[in-house]
């Protein structure tokens, strides 16, 4: 494998693996908190790209701007989704395999209406319009203003997770309900408030990712869910319960993908058009052979269960 | 009042028996109408739907006792939506004849079930090399065969001084048979090497993909060119990674006409990188026939929106479907055998057709465009003539 490759494949490692990180870290939380695998997250990933679509497109080309309305647009998303859909079902107590399917069908509805909206206003293969610059070259070695966005932003955001779930009582709250959500009950947490801050965090973590997924691809409402199995794969390889094997998982999956596929590549042959098959093999291998993840290898200031 | 009762149950009688006396034509729809490709899907069935009122309103007009009215399914863009759609369309409403599908893996998707059980496909944008098989009941009667296409890349490739080409193509039956054949007619036209890329349909993000392409030019050094066989989603995807790639911006670039949408050349810079790398594409040419304005106001008029690309070629196979089943029947068989005739004496609002035989439109003449060096848009430079395969520059 040549160098500048190998250089250039760790480079879209870090800055994919940090993209992942963000959409999967709302999907751990949903696991943990709500006890839910939700699959309609990949629609709120799409709407916050959308909303940063429509912003840019207004003229705002302000990265924080762009990024605080995907924020808002995703985190409406998900908390809507709560109260019109999961959080009925909850008090219904049906099964967990009736609330996987009722956030597939939450996502179809949310990613038609997109495919709708972007019917009629003609918003497909659109980028977000903040121009693509190298901010930093040498030699092989070449970064992008994207990389410098999406790398930080991932790294502040994580950090601010962190703290929110330690040094919060909302976060002291929501490991309360990942533990055990009668207990937390009982003792006097206000439960659906809790759920609904979370879904409020969850739903923006997506839409700030779909944001800058937008700035990495092309906005189209299938984005999210285009990504939505490595996003998974990251999630189940951090035991889908810890915030730092979480984020494990996802530059584990963008190493894959990219260094990994590049090298069998170019060494074995193998078709880059197998590139896709690789979170199902992650997840069929971590289901088989550790299903718990990374959990218990990594452990402390992001698990949520403890 | 025994007069009037009569007056009325003959007249009522009559009413009824001239229902009773039309016949309805169902023509099946097959198209992706979600999907990335879901756009066209759309845009191609108000194409049909316009060709279906105006034959309606010309019948009616004419007296006769015959209607067409179609039936629709979503072929979700996949070979297997296809088959499910071509068999429901099929089984609950007997359709003979359907339009569409949009891609060529959908195409062949839907073959198996429309050759057991003698249904026409009558595909409007299918190109893909693989589906060229005679005797099938699948007929491309508009956009002929990429093994045209594929020697006019490859044509100029060598005039463009290309010793080597580095080729990403998406991995299904249409990016597959393009790869095949621009290789084959690259070589035999006396060019060298072609490292290949194939990237998965579904993918949206193409880092590694250009990644590997970038290497593989630097691998093959000066004289190497690129032509890219994409998707529209991917096409962007990939020339958003690829605008900061430094060989990648340095080599020329060919390319299928996905990379030539107005959503590329809306953002600067992917405009400025395919004007930097002198990107050519070549297309079944836009030439106009005095229908083809025709279309265009009927379609504002009845949809209130412009057509958008390749939907007049949805309306000319709906047409060319509708008069086969005007001369042949509500038959498959008689259908597949009379479609060749009827399809060779049509002349529609983009091209003549003309079928070879394996049912592919035979009339291969495309646009070769470039990007204007401010990436503003494309100017047509040439044309190819598949049937003499000769350029024609201007």
């Amino acid at each position: 494998m040549p160098p500048a490759l190998l250089t250039t494949s760790l480079v879209n490692t870090i800055q994919i693996g940090s993209l992942y990180a963000l959409m999967a870290l709302g999907i751990t939380l949903t696991f943990s908190v709500m006890k839910l695998p939700n699959f309609a997250h990949a629609e709120y990933v799409t709407a916050g790209a959308y909303a940063a679509l429509i912003v840019s497109l207004s003229g705002v080309l302000n990265p924080l701007v762009i990024m605080a309305a995907a924020f808002i647009v995703g985190a409406l998303s998900a908390l809507i989704s709560q109260l019109a859909v999961f959080k009925r079902l909850e008090g219904k107590e049906v099964s967990l395999y009736t609330l996987i399917l009722s956030s597939f069908a939450v996502g179809l509805i949310i990613r038609y209406i997109l495919f709708l909206m972007a019917d009629y206003f003609n918003l497909f293969d659109l980028r977000i319009g903040i121009p693509l610059t190298i901010v930093f070259r040498d030699g092989s070695l070449i970064l992008s203003n994207l990389f410098a966005w999406v790398v930080p932003t991932s790294i502040v955001l994580v950090v601010l997770l962190t703290l929110l779930l330690n040094a919060t009582p909302l976060g002291r709250e929501m490991r309360a309900l990942a533990n055990n959500v009668n207990l937390a009950r009982v003792i006097g947490i206000p439960v659906e408030r809790v759920k609904n801050y979370t879904w409020l965090l969850v739903g923006g973590l997506a839409g700030v990712a779909g944001a800058l997924w937008g700035l990495q691809t092309a906005v189209h409402p299938l984005m999210g869910w285009g990504a939505i199995i490595s996003v998974f794969a990251a999630a189940i390889l951090g035991g889908l319960s810890s915030f730092s094997g979480t984020i494990l998982g996802a530059y584990v999956v963008a190493f894959s993908e990219n260094t990994v596929m590049l090298f069998l590549n170019a060494n074995f042959g193998v078709d880059l058009a197998y590139k896709p098959a690789i979170p199902f093999i992650i997840i069929i291998a971590v289901l088989l052979i550790r299903p718990q993840g990374f959990t218990n290898l990594i452990r402390r200031a992001g698990d949520l269960q403890r | 009042m025994l007069c009037l009762i009569v007056c009325l149950t003959v007249m009522l009688g009559a009413a009824a028996s001239a229902q009773d006396d039309m016949e309805t034509y169902v023509l099946g729809v097959a198209l992706p109408f979600t999907g990335s490709f879901g756009t066209f899907g759309q845009d191609f069935e108000r194409g049909i739907d316009l060709a279906v009122a105006q034959m309606n309103a010309e019948l009616e007009a004419a007296g006769s006792s015959i209607r067409f009215e179609t039936a629709s399914a979503d072929t979700e863009q996949t070979p297997e939506g296809a088959a499910r759609a071509l068999q429901s369309i099929v089984q609950t409403t007997g359709a003979q004849v359907v339009v569409g599908p949009l891609t060529t893996s959908e195409v062949l998707g839907a073959k198996q079930f429309a050759d057991e059980n003698g249904v026409v496909i009558v595909a409007m944008a299918s190109s893909g090399a693989a589906a060229s098989i005679p005797g099938d009941n699948i007929f491309r009667v508009i956009y002929p065969p990429d093994t045209f296409s594929s020697k006019a890349f490859a044509t100029i490739a060598l005039e463009r001084g290309h010793q080597n080409m580095v080729v990403l193509y998406v991995d299904d039956p249409f990016g597959n048979g393009m790869n095949e054949h621009f290789t084959k007619n690259y070589q035999a036209r006396g060019g060298g090497e072609v490292a290949s890329f194939g990237y998965a349909p579904q993918s949206t993000e193409l880092s590694a993909e250009a990644a590997a392409v970038s290497a593989a030019l630097a691998g093959f050094g000066d004289g190497a060119g690129f032509f890219c066989v994409c998707f529209p989603g991917a096409a962007e995807a990939f020339v958003q990674v690829a605008q900061i790639d430094p060989i990648l911006t340095s080599v020329q670039w060919l390319g299928n006409e996905a990379m030539t949408s107005d959503e590329m050349l809306e953002d600067p810079g992917h405009a400025q990188t395919l004007a930097n790398a002198d990107f050519v594409t070549v297309s079944q040419s836009a030439d106009v026939t005095p229908l083809t304005p025709l279309f265009n106001a009927d379609f504002v008029a009845m949809f209130d929106k412009e057509p958008g690309i390749f939907t007049n070629y949805a309306f000319d196979a709906a047409n060319i479907a509708m008069l086969t089943m005007l001369a042949a029947g509500n038959d498959g068989a008689a259908v597949k055998s009379m479609l060749p005739f009827i399809s060779n004496h049509y002349i529609g609002t983009a091209v003549q057709a003309f079928l070879d035989e394996n049912g592919d439109q035979n009339v291969a003449r495309y646009g070769i465009r470039q990007v204007r060096e401010d990436g503003s848009g494309f100017d047509v430079i040439g044309t190819y003539d598949g049937n003499s395969d000769s350029i024609t520059y201007k």
